[in-house]
């Protein structure tokens, strides 16, 4: 059930991954085609706005695929250090809960951020004037992901050991995903 | 009492030579100690610009400051208290401000939950340029670095093209012809060795003054006595806002100095970029774009009778009036 | 307060919670006990203004470049064609490791994917031929750390962002001390195989004509190389926008040699959001912690703290050398430079050193702790490479390469120019 659960999350993830991933990629092009075009003498103007912008939205968007990734840096020496499973395990939770509540708290932090922009109706301080909820709201809705992912994933992690499941969980919020173990 | 205060970049010198001064020494002394300051910058903070004053309306620090330009995502009216090229001396400038200041109350008591404590000057915006330019006209055509969405429209109206680029990499820009024109203080730019790279130099408030504004926040402001309210304003408009406005012009006219190696120059070695006069046919082109483009356009983003109440306090000082429908 | 930081850092982060968790978490504590003011307010703003910016995203271009270009097959015949010139000095294949490394950190901006890329293709000649594994592993981690001091680099990316320095200064700053370093390694190599020559492998030379038509595979490397760092300086492209210029290239490379389909680029992009998020999460992270730093007045509390200790510039410069080796052995690259960037630039440049050129002393600080145990991401990335084997022996392996380091880190000290002249004279 729980496995289940986190392949499903893992598979969601892969799929706002992809959509990011493209995002970069048409946001490179973008940069380049401005390039080219100023070469010869015009330009798109407003390209560094945007990119701004695709930063924002994809790196909230890309945060809940790294850590169902594992991808978020851990220091694991101490970890490393220590030979019993339970042991590690007990580690993984704690600062997969860690990691969990402080996401929670930043999404949570970023709401009144997406509240000014609304009741002011902010607009980009550019010549573009973009409406900044256009892309605040997406942005904050990635940080709201990442908390969601987290939690969902302590709980998978917390049924599977329940279930003594050590090393299947220690997969799901160890230090490295299966595809990179050697 | 205690205030934390962020102030505007701490490079520059009306940070260094104003604020800091006053809000780490002349207003604690004043208070006879009641008022005790802790006072930082929001680039040593690393704050988004624009967040200077958002922050400050949610209570984050009691007392902020930066140029109110900065603030319009959240405030398209405020556009209009630096309106380039309708202020061509300091004087002018300050009796604008002075015109704008119960329009910029508002603004901040609304947008920002904060209570304006003072708004004083940064140099004139003034355009550096690596081309041969003898006129404003000139700047059609060429690619311009400007900040700040007023300018930047102008700049469109005037047939130039407005390009970010950092301030850091303004003289490499430069240099390699990214950007031919770029907008700053004269002093910043004297300063950044911008003369290194340009070849004219145009003192012409194309960018406006950057007025800075200082603020604070607006439950801070009500939770001190009506002593202590009067005590600071009296001593911020007398000790802050009156000095950095009264030596703003001589400044000007010192950095050009420098700048051009006509006259006198107090701050180091005399360089030798091209004056650039601006015609008074210049001037007039400039006053009859922003009358039938730029500020119609303004008013249409600020919306309400912001226009009208322009046209009777600012535009009344400065001699433009926005034409309305 | 500095205590605080300091244990607060060292107990969180030897509890293996995630870097960039722990420098929020510390960034909570700050607001919490050290200020009467509600910086909480301001986390969703820094967050906003830290992620919204058109400079970072040269982060997942490059990321994307390493990701297409390590999918092409290109760096097999790089590293073929560099072996032809290379392999006659004493050490043999040793020194195309390194070679093969600083071509590649030319077009890459990371040295983790630097190094993961050289020990894809050269290990399996290691096994071939017959070498000891220890220097030739080690040969590959250092060579590796390589890919963050010559341009371009995510990390003097994110020094210059946090600084707010040139980053096309810091890329002209990274460029001559980049390639020095790469000719240290030779050195040591060389030295390191005619003291113990059983270190190395046999020396072979080549037929002219075999170099000379090994050039031909170098060709699409100098190109991107050029492409990249030509548009810079041409003026034609900020060094955001150049980044751009290298996907096209890699991608163009990779449609050339073959490659170049759906399932490879979705593969690549995938790898870019992940790598990226774990970036981002590091930066935003120390961004916060930085503004609740300076909010409660560190920077007045350690300019207090070192005029205590009444050293002079160097002597603090030392100490400060000492604490980036001693925390190298322990944090990982990225997070060492944004956790210390906001508490020690500060102070170098109040000091009077020169921003650009403590950028560069930082990168081979860091590249050291890219190398040294117990945490050396190269290590690792070199181990995983491998077909068994302690990792004792890589970290054996990368030891001659960390005293080059020590070396280069005082000859930067005592000749800032080898940083500072490239930028000058451009300018
Ligand atoms: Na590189
Ligand atoms: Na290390």
């Amino acid at each position: 059930m729980a496995e289940t659960a986190f392949n499903l999350l893992k598979r969601a993830n892969r799929l706002v991954a992809i959509s990011v991933g493209v995002l970069f990629l048409l946001c490179a092009g973008l940069v380049l085609a401005d390039i080219l075009l100023r070469r010869l003498g015009a330009s798109l103007g407003g390209t560094d706005e945007i990119s701004g912008y695709v930063m924002a939205i994809g790196t909230a968007w890309g945060m809940a695929f790294g850590l169902v990734e594992l991808s978020h840096v851990r220091i694991d020496f101490l970890r490393r250090a220590i030979g019993i499973p339970k042991w590690r395990m007990i580690l993984d939770l704690v600062s997969l809960l860690a990691l969990a509540g402080t996401i929670t708290i930043v999404a949570l932090q970023c709401w009144p951020v997406v509240e000014t922009t609304l009741r002011n109706g902010s607009r980009a301080n550019t010549p573009l004037e973009t409406p900044l909820a256009l892309v605040q709201v997406p942005w904050f809705a990635g940080w709201i992901w990442f908390a969601l992912t987290a939690w969902l994933t302590f709980l998978c992690a917390l049924a599977l050991v329940y279930q003594g499941n050590f090393s299947r969980s220690e997969q799901v919020i160890g230090v490295f995903p299966e595809s990179e173990a050697v | 009492e205690s205030l934390s205060v962020v102030g505007s970049w701490s490079s520059l010198p009306l940070h260094k030579e104003y604020e800091a001064p006053f809000w780490q020494a002349t207003l604690p002394e004043a208070s006879g100690g009641n008022l005790q300051t802790t006072v930082t910058t929001h680039n040593q903070m690393n704050l988004g610009v624009g967040e200077v004053f958002r922050l400050l309306g949610q209570g984050v620090f009691d007392v902020g400051m930066t140029v109110g330009d900065y603030a319009v995502a959240d405030a398209p009216e405020l556009e209009g208290l630096d309106v380039p090229l309708v202020a061509m001396s300091a004087d002018k400038a300050e009796a604008a401000v002075k015109a704008a200041r119960p329009m910029i109350d508002e603004i901040f008591a609304k947008r920002f939950n904060s209570k304006v404590l003072a708004i004083a000057p940064y140099p004139p915006q003034v355009v550096f340029c690596n081309a041969e330019v003898g006129s404003l006209d000139d700047l059609k055509g060429l690619k311009v670095r400007a900040s700040g969405r007023m300018t930047a429209k102008f700049l469109e109206a005037l047939g130039a093209e407005g390009i970010t680029v950092s301030f850091s990499e303004v003289p490499g820009a430069l240099q390699k012809g990214v950007v031919d024109c770029a907008v700053t203080g004269a002093g910043s730019g004297y300063s950044a060795g911008w003369w290194e790279v340009t070849t004219h130099l145009l003192p012409i408030p194309l960018g406006g003054w950057d007025p800075v504004v200082t603020a604070m926040n607006m439950d801070k402001w009500e939770s001190l006595d009506a002593d202590t309210q009067a005590l600071i304003e009296k001593e911020i408009a007398e000790k802050f806002e009156a000095p950095a406005w009264s030596t703003a012009e001589g400044a000007l006219a010192n950095d050009i100095a420098c700048l051009t190696g006509k006259g006198e120059c107090a701050s180091g070695d005399s360089r030798n970029l091209v004056l650039v006069e601006a015609s008074d046919g210049d001037i007039e082109k400039a006053r009859e774009i922003l009358q039938s483009e730029v500020l119609p356009e303004w008013a249409e983003r600020a919306g309400g009778d912001w226009a009208a109440r322009w046209n009777q306090s600012v535009g009344a000082v400065v001699g433009v009036t926005i034409k309305t429908n | 307060m500095l205590a605080f930081v300091s244990v607060g850092l060292l107990a969180l982060l030897s509890l293996s919670i995630p870097v960039g968790i722990v420098l929020f978490l510390l960034g909570f504590g700050i607001d919490q006990f050290f200020t009467p003011f509600p910086l909480m307010r301001g986390l969703g703003s820094m967050v906003w203004s830290t992620s919204e910016n058109a400079a970072l995203i040269a982060i997942p271009f490059f990321v994307l470049l390493g990701e297409v270009l390590v999918r092409t097959g290109i760096a097999a015949r790089t590293y073929s064609a560099l072996d032809r010139w290379v392999s006659w000095l004493p050490g043999g294949l040793v020194h195309a490791n390194v070679a093969t490394a600083t071509m590649f950190s030319a077009t890459s901006g990371s040295s983790v994917a630097t190094a993961a890329t050289v020990a894809t293709v050269a290990m399996p000649q290691a096994d071939r031929l017959g070498y000891d594994p220890k220097l030739f592993s080690g040969a590959i981690a250092a060579g590796g750390t390589l890919g963050i001091m010559i341009p371009p680099s995510i990390n003097l990316i994110v020094y210059g962002f946090l600084t707010q320095t040139s980053i096309p200064q810091l890329f002209l700053a990274g460029l001559l001390p980049g390639i020095l370093l790469a000719l240290g390694f030779i050195v040591v190599t060389a030295f390191v195989c005619m003291v113990k020559p059983e270190l190395g492998g046999a020396r072979r030379t080549f037929p002219l004509i075999e170099m000379l038509k090994g050039l031909a595979d170098l060709l699409p490397i100098i190109l991107l190389f050029s492409a990249i760092i030509g548009s810079i300086y041409k003026g034609w492209a900020t060094p955001t926008e150049a980044a751009s210029v290298g996907v096209a290239g890699a991608l163009a490379i990779a449609l050339l040699f073959g490659g170049l389909n759906i399932r490879m680029i979705g593969a690549a992009l995938i790898g870019t959001v992940k790598v990226t998020a774990m970036i981002m999460l590091v930066v935003i992270g120390a961004s916060f912690l930085n503004f609740t730093l300076s909010a409660a007045g560190l920077s007045q509390e350690l300019r207090g703290f070192l005029e205590g200790l009444g050293f002079n510039p160097l002597w603090t410069l030392l100490v400060i050398v000492l604490m980036y080796v001693v925390l190298g052995f322990f944090i990982e690259t990225l997070s060492l430079m944004v956790i210390t960037i906001p508490i020690v630039v500060p102070i170098v440049t109040a000091l009077g050193y020169d921003p650009v050129w403590f950028g560069i002393l930082m990168i081979v600080l860091i590249e050291m702790a890219l190398i040294t145990p117990p945490v050396g991401l190269n290590l690792f990335v070199v181990q995983g490479a491998r077909r068994g084997g302690s990792i004792a022996e890589v970290m054996i392996g990368a030891v001659p390469y960390v005293l080059a380091m020590l070396a280069m880190v005082i000859a930067l000290i005592a000749l800032p120019d080898l940083a500072l002249f490239l930028p000058k004279a451009m300018n």
